[in-house]
């Protein structure tokens, strides 16, 4: 039985972070984090209150054949054509993005695209990922993206773009599916400043897209990123979100 | 910690440099920590090597909000390494162990003053001391160096109950004095 008493639970979590937990009980622990949010802050905490015991440890450097494994590991094959993104990279407030689980606005704002895609959609998203972005300089939602995660043919994503956007002359706004793991940015298309609209991305992509685990938006020369990687300032991004 | 925060962000973008950066200015203090669990340094290398590959593959489920760079990577290495000595055959030195027991005691200038002097970590410091010496003792061998309640029963020679409750109080007094100290 999972214990209910706060203070049993937060003991748990500090024996579990503490690593006094063991074989069996640590498993179950870990078993019982994965579907309870409170418990994870909890570890969250203890984690925080103990980490600093580490700043006693005088540092150790390690040998340099450890960075080269490393290298080699996650860069199997060399591929020239992701360096260059760094001028993009160093602008960008990225992480940002994480803090909008917190939002509230962004919560509201999530129920009502929930609701309004559902409608417009004659297939009905039975089930969908979401996306809302922030604005990356006024951290408030400024679009957000929804899609079916089943269905045949071609993925459409539904944007909408909130407020009156404006888009400088001689630019574009690309949006960009950012996997999980190991790989680049992927390009979805450019899009406008329409309110609501459409965008069809190659079926192969699906799989890609509802695996994602965010989405940005940067600015771009009009015709798109000529160098197939973000090449101007993210203006948007936000977090993948399976509903 | 704002500067491994942008690297950390850069790094969910696929910017190896930026990957490169988090490496040198963490790889000191994440092997110390695993060194002190495991013991050698071929294996504490090795842990090291895991976790950074799995911190590059995971970083975009990093939220800084829940915890700073810092404490999620050495979280990351540190279950790698006790992962490790929860494996078999896997043998403590008793010599090592005294020193460590004898650092965390009451009037030991060591660990705990460099605690206090550290950015960041006064409050736990100012709260381990407010701990039995005990208490501290058996929450830096098990945090620090991978102990079980059976282990540290057998090194300090005491019931496994009495162990059981250093820990367990020592970890209660902690949590409120600490929490106080952010109030």
């Amino acid at each position: 039985m999972k214990p209910q008493n706060p203070d049993t639970r937060s003991i748990l979590a500090a024996e579990y972070v503490l690593g006094t937990m063991r074989g069996q009980a640590r498993r179950r622990f870990e078993h019982w984090l994965k579907s309870d949010p409170a418990l994870r802050r909890e570890m969250g905490r203890w984690e925080a209150r103990l980490d600093p015991l580490c700043n006693t440890l005088p540092e150790v450097q390690p040998g340099a054949a450890v960075w080269k494994q490393i290298e080699a590991q996650i860069n199997p094959s060399r591929d020239p054509a992701s360096a260059g993104t760094t001028s993009w990279l160093g602008s960008l407030a990225f992480w940002r993005w994480t803090s909008f689980a917190s939002a509230g606005l962004a919560s509201v704002l999530l129920a009502f695209i929930v609701v309004n895609t559902g409608r417009s959609d004659p297939t009905a998203l039975d089930e969908a990922m979401v996306v809302v972005m922030e604005d990356s300089e006024t951290r408030n939602p400024s679009m957000s993206v929804a899609w079916a995660t089943e269905g045949r043919g071609k993925p459409k994503l539904r944007i909408r773009v909130i407020g009156h956007a404006e888009m400088a002359p001689g630019t574009a706004w690309e949006l960009w599916a950012l996997p999980n793991g190991n790989e680049p940015p992927r390009s979805l298309g450019l899009i406008n400043t329409h309110e609501t609209q459409w965008v069809e991305v190659p079926e192969e992509l699906r799989h890609q897209l509802n695996k994602a685990a965010g989405m940005a938006m940067s600015l771009e020369p009009a015709g798109g990123s000529p160098t197939g990687r973000p090449s101007g300032p993210v203006l948007a991004s936000g977090k993948c979100l399976r509903i | 910690m704002d500067a491994l925060d942008d690297l950390m962000a850069r790094c969910a973008m696929r910017d190896q440099r930026a990957f490169a950066e988090l490496y040198r200015k963490t790889s000191g203090r994440l092997l110390a920590v695993a060194l002190r669990v495991v013991r050698r340094r071929d294996w504490a290398e090795e842990i090291l090597q895991e976790s950074f590959v799995n911190i590059w593959n995971h970083v975009s489920t990093f939220d800084r909000v829940r915890s700073a760079p810092m404490t999620w990577m050495t979280t990351i290495v540190r279950n790698r390494a006790l992962d490790w000595v929860r494996r078999p055959k896997h043998e403590t030195s008793d010599e090592e162990l005294d020193g460590i027991v004898e650092n965390w005691a009451d009037d030991a200038p060591g660990p705990l003053d460099r605690l206090r002097h550290a950015a960041d970590s006064s409050a736990l410091a100012e709260c381990l001391a407010t701990l039995s010496g005990q208490q501290r003792q058996s929450i830096a061998l098990a945090y620090l160096h991978g102990l079980s309640h059976s282990e540290m029963a057998e090194h300090l020679d005491q019931p496994l109950g009495t162990i059981k409750t250093w820990v367990r109080r020592g970890l209660e007094r902690l949590r409120g004095c600490m929490d106080a100290a952010a109030a």
